[in-house]
């Protein structure tokens, strides 16, 4: 539940229009600019048309130095920043050869596999030149080897389900999966939150698509009655299929899912879960199995559990996890496994080795510490940023951590003066998140040791002072109040 | 004084601004805040200051909900292309709050607007004039109507 003062809520819609306003301005002139000038153009259509490319001329482009910094180095708890400079106001921007050692709070390397592991790289680099970088053609014609074979038994045996089938990209397990499910005459009901490959894989199905109040399963049961009253839209017929697609966490507000009461009223009306857990498998749960180990859900229950290796594994492409016969449709019917090129071995490698340090395999605790450290990191991260007066979102446990802007000037001061004090944070704007809403997202890595959490609360601490971020009031300090008492006997 | 933003189910990111809490108040300011400035520049009556700010009022917001068709995002991939904003607001449900605040505010500007020119001509007949095309604009039964193909496709 996000909680906005009025006041800031009143003068961030005063922004918008101002900006708004401005860019409608701006666009005015450069039309009858563009009327006088000539161009040998005539004839041709215009690539986009001009009212779907404001927001990216108008207000995104202003701002375009805060997002998408290239680095020159893995994404380690401390990166390297490339410098950029821009000579026509942020329009373009060009790269400059130095580049700065920030402290990395924008990666998703919530277990540390992003750079260099004792374990997995030597493995990986063995793979590589075994295997060679890319397997060149897609699973069904020369591209599963047997460390194919071996990363899906590994994945299912991880998961807890029967068996897994793998993909090359994480975004397109979603966006290729969800139309080869479902179809014309089925029902989607998804979270109003969801990610676009999600919103991108039901579009692309053809099916109803229906949407409820962001992780309220109360209203996910209104809609359920709803819907299977009324049928299918004009001819009233009972539905083929209705799924209910969930997040383990939503990336952009930290929180994890109520998945036993949503599991719960599935089973009740006969209607499939799908499980997204992109950012929380390999980061949540005793063993990291993610949101149905840490809320106890067993996973035969949840029909189809999806996930991706980019965020916990340090790896690339994403996961299905369902029973076996689920997984053999797949195999003979997803356009992903039978067209597109298989995920390059060494990265399958690398995540069959990161799988089994998790899971205490390779003969250390690694897995272990490393879990127990990104929990405490978190917890510890959260607690101190609330005390100071931010508005931070998102539940206990979960290692991304939105603190809350909401005016659009505030994106581009909190990122440039957090990226003058060294520390690479990622703000995120209007078409990711609602209008009113824009965030800064901190991710929290199990690398990050305490001094890199208590610089980076130091520097957040003065960059939110400057702009003015702190909404809450400020937690009083207890220790002084005893040393007082203490002096007093 | 905080407010409690709900998330929305409005997944058309082009309308789904106008259902968290402060618009209402926003816009309010907004034409206020607009009448003082007519004031302060035209030095003219407060009353023409109202017409002004009412005829203002009329022409902007004619422009932005009824005439602009479409979503000013590529990647909705031009399936709101044929509706204005009007149309695609609380996709599709007439008589919402939202809707029915938004035909109060030219009405109120009208009344406003005519008292304090003393219903004198031609304000007079400029200002109905307004507010009649405004309010009809907005009755359910005009929902995706196009009178004469005016604003149609191509």
């Amino acid at each position: 539940m996000i909680t906005i003062p009025y006041l800031t809520a009143v003068s961030t819609y005063f922004s918008y229009g101002l900006l708004f306003a401005f860019g409608q301005l701006r666009d005015y002139s450069r039309r009858i600019f563009d009327w006088w000038s000539t161009n040998n153009l005539h004839g041709y259509a215009p690539i986009c048309l001009a009212h779907e490319d404001f927001y990216i001329r108008r207000l995104y482009h202003r701002i375009q130095d805060c997002f998408g910094r290239p680095i020159s180095s893995a994404p380690d708890a401390w990166v390297d920043v490339v410098e950029r400079f821009s000579n026509d106001n942020n329009k373009t921007l060009k790269r400059t050869t130095k580049s700065t050692r920030c402290l990395n709070l924008g990666s998703y390397n919530y277990l540390g596999f992003g750079s260099y592991d004792e374990y997995c790289t030597p493995l990986v680099i063995e793979s590589l030149k075994k295997f060679s970088p890319s397997t060149c053609s897609s699973r069904v014609d020369a591209g599963t080897t047997s460390v194919h074979a071996e990363l899906e038994e590994c994945v299912a045996k991880y998961v807890g389900k029967p068996a897994a089938i793998v993909t090359g990209m994480g975004y397109a397990t979603n966006s290729a999966i969800i139309p080869v499910l479902i179809g014309k005459g089925g029902l989607i009901i998804s979270d109003s939150l969801n990610h676009t490959s999600i919103v991108n894989g039901a579009r692309g199905s053809g099916a109803t698509i229906r949407v409820f109040q962001h992780n309220t399963p109360a209203h996910l049961e209104r809609v359920l009655k709803e819907q299977i009253a009324e049928g299918q839209p004009r001819t009233h017929r009972p539905w083929k299929k209705i799924i209910v697609v969930v997040e383990g966490i939503y990336s952009m507000e930290g929180e994890i899912c109520q998945l036993p009461e949503i599991v719960s009223i599935c089973k009740k009306y006969k209607a499939y879960v799908y499980l997204d857990e992109a950012h929380s498998i390999g980061a949540i749960g005793k063993t990291g199995r993610g949101v149905c180990e840490l809320l106890g859900v067993d996973t035969a229950d949840v029909d189809i559990m999806m996930g991706t290796f980019t965020k916990s594994f340090g790896s690339c492409g994403g996961y299905i996890a369902g029973s076996k016969d689920l997984i053999q449709y797949l195999k003979y019917h997803c356009p992903a496994h039978l067209y597109a090129t298989s995920i390059s071995t060494p990265s399958a490698q690398q995540i069959i080795s990161a799988i089994k340090v998790i899971l205490g395999e390779d003969g250390s605790n690694r897995g272990a510490q490393k879990l127990a450290r990104i929990r405490e990191n978190s917890n510890f991260f959260r607690a101190e940023l609330q005390k100071m007066g931010f508005e931070v979102l998102g539940d206990n446990d979960s290692p991304v951590m939105p603190i809350m802007l909401y005016n659009p000037a505030k994106i581009p001061a909190f990122s440039r003066e957090c990226l003058r004090e060294n520390v690479a944070v990622v703000v995120v704007g209007f078409p990711a998140t609602p209008l009113l809403l824009a965030r800064a997202r901190i991710c929290i890595s199990a690398s990050h040791s305490r001094e890199d959490l208590l610089k980076a609360l130091q520097v957040i601490s003065k960059a939110g002072d400057l702009t003015g971020i702190k909404y809450f009031p400020a937690a009083p300090k207890k220790q002084e109040e005893e040393k007082d008492t203490i002096k007093l006997d | 004084m905080y407010v409690r933003a709900l998330p929305t189910t409005d997944v058309n990111r082009n309308t789904e601004w106008f259902t968290y809490p402060g618009v209402w108040t926003t816009y309010i300011i907004i034409i206020f805040f607009s009448w003082l400035l007519v004031l302060s520049v035209f030095h003219c009556s407060p009353g023409m200051a109202w017409t002004i700010v009412h005829l203002a009022h009329f022409t902007v917001t004619y422009h932005s909900f009824h005439w602009k068709k479409g979503t000013p995002f590529g990647d909705d991939q031009g399936i709101y292309n044929r509706l204005t904003w009007w149309e695609q607001i609380d996709n599709g449900k007439q008589l919402t709050r939202n809707r029915k605040f938004l035909t109060v505010v030219p009405i109120v500007l009208y009344l406003i607007a005519s008292h304090t020119t003393d219903y004198q001509h031609p304000m007079l007949f400029l200002n109905t004039l307004a507010v009649f095309v405004m309010v009809v604009m907005k009755f359910p039964h005009m929902h995706k109507v196009r009178i004469f193909g005016i604003n149609g496709d191509q």
